[in-house]
């Protein structure tokens, strides 16, 4: 659950600079007052020992506008394929639960949001399930690297463009691909399954593994 | 709550089976253990709302300071970069006073709303041959991922609008005394140095090591006089609950084998 504190923070630049400069006014204010009481002379109204409302405010710290923007995606678009709704993802017993309807795909709610600094924001989503049938992740396999991927959530929104597409063996995902890191650039990791499928096991050998890098920082 | 109720209506039941003249006793303990749980669910709120909490931050260079909030001594000898607290303070306008060696340095009222929390710092402005003041940054708890530190640097040193560099590049730009950035980061070790905003000279501080708390809330506030050589950092962690679930091991996500042209014709199959 996101706090109150972070929903406050992540609000759009828009509102963030209006904030900004109203705080900026206010402590502007409360600057000429507390400069006016802290000169020289002790405050002049108020109590016998200068008590009560005669004592100047403290400035109240405020963002800076260069705060950066984060957000937990909601959509995702993969540009000329359309776009799906993303939702929280939980890993049960080290396996990551995505939604289970195919057309959605899910973002593992230990990973980076998109535009972190660091680490991967990862987003995993079904190629196809025995009930509902092809999912809205096999159009990776086709994605190409150079194509781009956009992220957003609300007035928010952060391009990537893909890097890199591999196979990865199912079982090395976790070790091999450093597809999960949380260190190192921030970048985007979209992961589905792919390979050859074993009717027998219900699954597929391997991961696809995309990876693409932010274009700039979110907005 | 429950345990004094509970323990009541245990010992109700067995009353009740124990004998009929002790029944009316038995739906006076049943009331007694009532309004007891009333009682808890009115208190809790308001123990709650009495959470409202300020650190105090000593960011002037070369003082030992002693803080009274609201007349009422809360700490003394206040070092440098020395961080006191939590105090509890009632919501709403709120006096703090700063002295040293009974002279009274600076005195500001401040604001916290009801079970809120806040730093209050007295600090140096931008230009050094300016008076101290005293800037109150508040803060809400932040669940951040397992493995990971919210971490919140704030400017209240004698230095103009700075760029903070993170491992040699800058995480955090142009603020000025009086903001502060925040970030999700990595728990990790790192070399963080003040420079001018957008100037890689003169560095005002640093490179010095900083490392992150994980699963808390890092505040960080950098403070003193790059003239006087009094540059330094006060850290404020706070912990707080954490969110997300652990690293996956596997991906499993095609059940069907549809996308390989494997999967609906089986079902198909067996339906007819």
């Amino acid at each position: 659950m996101q706090s109150r504190f972070r929903s406050l923070e992540r609000r759009g630049p828009g509102l963030r600079l209006c904030l900004v400069s109203v705080l900026c006014l206010i402590t502007f204010f409360c600057g000429c007052t507390a400069q006016a009481s802290s000169g020289n002379s002790r405050p002049t109204s108020g109590g016998p020992d200068g008590h009560s409302s005669s004592v100047a405010p403290a400035r109240e710290g405020h963002p800076a506008a260069s705060q950066r923007v984060t957000f937990i995606p909601e959509h995702l678009t993969l540009r000329g394929h359309g776009s799906a709704e993303v939702q929280p993802a939980e890993t049960v017993d080290g396996l990551l639960k995505v939604p289970e309807n195919v057309q959605h795909v899910g973002w593992w709610d230990g990973s980076a949001q998109a535009g972190e600094p660091f680490g991967a924001t990862v987003i995993a989503g079904h190629v196809d399930s025995a009930t509902e049938g092809i999912g809205f992740f096999a159009r990776l396999r086709s994605i190409k690297v150079g194509e781009m991927v956009t992220l957003r959530a609300g007035s928010h929104s952060l391009k990537y463009r893909v890097t890199s597409v591999r196979d990865v063996p199912r079982r090395a995902l976790a070790t091999d691909s450093q597809a999960f890191k949380q260190s190192g650039p921030h970048r985007l990791v979209l992961i589905t399954c792919t390979g050859h499928y074993h009717r027998d096991r219900g699954g597929y050998d391997n991961n696809l593994v995309v990876i693409a890098k932010p274009r700039g920082m979110a907005r | 709550m429950n345990p004094q109720g509970t323990n009541n209506e245990q010992r109700v039941g067995e009353q009740v089976l124990i004998t009929k003249r002790t029944a009316r006793w038995a739906k006076l303990a049943v009331l007694a253990a009532g309004v007891l749980a009333l009682a808890a669910v009115t208190i809790s709120p308001s123990y709650a709302a009495n959470d409202t909490e300020v650190y105090i931050v000593q960011g002037l260079p070369g003082k030992n300071l002693d803080v009274e909030i609201d007349g009422k001594s809360v700490a003394s000898g206040v070092k440098t970069a020395d961080v006191a607290g939590p105090f509890k303070v009632k919501p709403g306008k709120n006096t703090v006073t700063f002295s040293e060696n009974g002279n009274e340095v600076l005195k500001r009222t401040f604001s916290v709303k009801d079970g809120g929390k806040a730093d209050v710092v007295a600090h140096l402005p931008a230009s050094s041959s300016g008076d101290p003041l005293v800037t109150v940054y508040k803060y809400e708890d932040v669940k951040v991922p397992k493995g990971k530190a919210f971490l919140a640097v704030s400017h209240t040193a004698a230095v103009p609008p700075a760029d903070i560099q993170v491992n040699g590049q800058v995480l955090f730009a142009n603020i000025a005394n009086g903001e502060s950035l925040d970030l999700t980061v990595p728990v990790a070790t790192y070399k963080v140095a003040i420079v001018p905003s957008g100037k890689k000279k003169p560095v005002y501080f640093g490179p010095v090591s900083l490392t992150v708390k994980g699963g808390a809330i890092n505040l960080v506030y950098a403070l003193g006089d790059p003239d006087k050589k009094t540059m330094n950092v006060a850290v404020h962690v706070v912990e707080t609950g954490k969110t997300g679930s652990d690293k996956p091991s596997e991906v499993n996500t095609g059940t069907g084998g549809q996308a390989v042209g494997e999967g609906p014709a089986l079902q198909v199959n067996l339906a007819r």
